[in-house]
């Protein structure tokens, strides 16, 4: 019902637009506006993938050598002016989903008021400015990297959030600061059926900016429930007591996650230097996660070399001694030696690994730009890394290589 | 250094000779005479034209105009008074366009449009080759 409503909004707004035509200053005006990335990833990790993001059911390397699917994607929008002081966007994204297909999904739909010209409010759906490029990680033109490091990137699952924001912006000697709170609250498809919900997601995020120099910091917090994995806690609920208390320790139920993000970036315009520092936390199986990068570039013209270090670590509990077996008859204990085993494999699977990147930006016209990119993952001892859907093959705690090539655009 | 710098001057001028370009125009800032701003800093030009700054220092909003993309004067003002190529600077408004953040400045197609746009509006701010500068028209000074 939603979805009918919102493509027939799209719709109607395309008419309009083709009708109206783009005249500034008169009201209401619209424009249209779009994005994408065509791009094709290889790992050298045949027993494990690596891909888009915790959504995607797969990517390179086990299932397909090259990949079309990691970064491939396509954004339109409208975006209206109503009045000089009500705005409202939509954003449509195609990119491979949860389910295999890349049905266009709405990615913003929202109308923003400026009650004076610096404080806003705006309502419906938005992308949550976890981390620095958070808001534009999919316009890839727009960011220096094929793809946001997962190091940070890839730690909060939820992404777009519908609800409401308020944004505060002021100038003092030459300082412009943005201040943004955020309330809202999302539900997302995951590949194996089940729902991820983020619910009371409330935030707060500032952007200072002084001549070249940009700082952004972010506290968010929400309660996150991965439905999927209910079924696998309440086995161990079965245990009595100490079964309860170690679903209690790990499962995603509602739990509430806490995350905080520091930036930093400079670019005088021949060069620039960006890094950010994140943590989420949370008494769940996931734990206490911590990711960096700093990546640096210089613009030989339309050529940008550029070269990213990052880490993610995991400060939690990666092993837990889990139901005892004492006393218990000789079919359950077998049953909770296999649920232990199940807990244990999943608590030493957290994503830990350093990489090094080297890429180059050509930006051959002014709409477009090339960026090839060789990115060598260097896993934990016992961890995958950011890599996913792992074979009975693989072996965790080694390295990856991924080579990766694109073309981003924006019209 | 005085020596040095008109010697680099003289150079840029035969290169631009050689590009094809006058090098007696050169691009400058300007506002309607109605305005009574004189003088800006490169920071504060380099705001108006990124979006962060919307009031000019003494309050009154400010109206950017831009030459559209294939406009040489656009290139020239973007590289010498923000220091940043046309693709960063698509790539700036790139990430407010599609965040819903901020829209670009309107475009027009000459510096006779960007003329008669800036003298017609008190709040308005351009730039343009020397060539088409008139008495409606005050050069910013650079500060």
């Amino acid at each position: 019902m939603m979805r009918k409503l919102v493509i027939a909004t799209a719709a109607a707004m395309f008419i309009c637009v083709t009708a109206a035509g783009a005249q500034a200053a008169e009201f209401p005006n619209f424009s249209f506006n779009g994005f994408g990335t065509l791009g094709v990833v290889h790992s050298d990790e045949d027993q494990a993938d690596f891909a888009s993001n915790l959504f995607a059911p797969d990517g390179a390397g086990y299932t397909r050598d090259w990949s079309p699917e990691v970064d491939s994607v396509l954004g339109v929008q409208i975006t209206t002016n109503l009045t000089p002081r009500l705005t409202g966007i939509l954003q449509v994204v195609s990119e491979q989903r949860y389910d295999e297909n890349y049905t266009p999904t709405v990615e913003w739909a929202n109308l923003t008021f400026d009650i004076t010209p610096d404080l806003s409010l705006r309502a419906g759906r938005m992308v949550q400015q976890t981390f620095m490029v958070s808001e534009y990680r999919k316009v890839r033109y727009a960011i220096p990297w094929i793809r946001p490091p997962k190091e940070v990137y890839g730690m909060i699952p939820v992404a777009n959030v519908d609800g409401i924001d308020l944004s505060y912006r002021f100038r003092f000697d030459g300082f412009t600061n943005t201040l943004r709170a955020l309330y809202g609250g999302k539900d997302a498809d995951t590949p194996d059926g089940s729902e991820a919900s983020a619910r009371d997601v409330v935030g707060l995020s500032n952007t200072l900016e002084w001549g070249a120099a940009t700082l952004f910091a972010s506290y968010f917090r929400y309660r996150l429930t991965l439905e999927g994995l209910n079924p696998f806690f309440d086995a161990f609920r079965q245990f009595g007591a100490q079964g309860e208390a170690i679903a209690d320790r790990y499962d995603v139920d509602g739990k509430r996650f806490e995350n905080i993000s520091l930036g930093l970036r400079y670019d005088p315009g021949e060069w620039f230097v960006m890094g950010e520092w994140a943590w989420m936390d949370s008494r769940t199986f996931i734990g206490d996660i911590r990711g960096w990068y700093i990546t640096g570039g210089y613009r030989f013209g339309e050529v940008t070399p550029y070269m990213t270090l990052a880490q993610v670590k995991a400060h939690g509990d990666t092993s837990t001694p889990g139901l005892s077996l004492a006393g218990l008859p000789a079919v359950q204990a077998a049953h909770a030696a296999g649920l232990n085993a199940a807990l244990n494999q999943i608590l030493g699977s957290a994503a830990q690994q350093k990489s090094i990147s080297v890429g180059i930006r050509w930006d051959f016209i002014l709409n477009a730009a090339l960026k090839i990119q060789y990115q060598h993952l260097d896993l934990d001892e016992g961890s995958p890394g950011v890599l996913t859907n792992t074979q009975p093959g693989f072996e965790p705690g080694g390295s990856a290589n991924l080579f990766s090539a694109a073309i981003d655009f924006v019209f | 250094m005085q020596i040095m710098r008109t010697t680099v001057i003289v150079w840029i001028c035969l290169l631009s000779l050689m590009a094809g370009t006058v090098c007696a125009a050169e691009v400058v800032v300007v506002v309607s005479s109605e305005n009574p701003i004189k003088s800006l800093s490169l920071t504060q030009i380099t705001d108006i034209y990124l979006g962060r700054m919307i009031r000019f220092p003494n309050g009154n909003p400010v109206k950017p105009i831009d030459l559209s993309e294939s406009s040489p004067a656009r290139s020239q003002f973007y590289s010498r008074y923000l220091g940043r190529s046309q693709p960063q600077i698509k790539a700036h408004w790139s990430k407010l366009i599609f965040t819903g953040r901020g829209q670009p400045p309107p475009t027009v197609s000459s510096g006779d449009a960007m003329a008669e746009s800036v003298a017609e509006n008190p709040d308005a701010i351009g730039y343009l080759s020397s060539d088409f500068l008139d008495d409606r028209l005050r050069v910013v000074t650079i500060d």
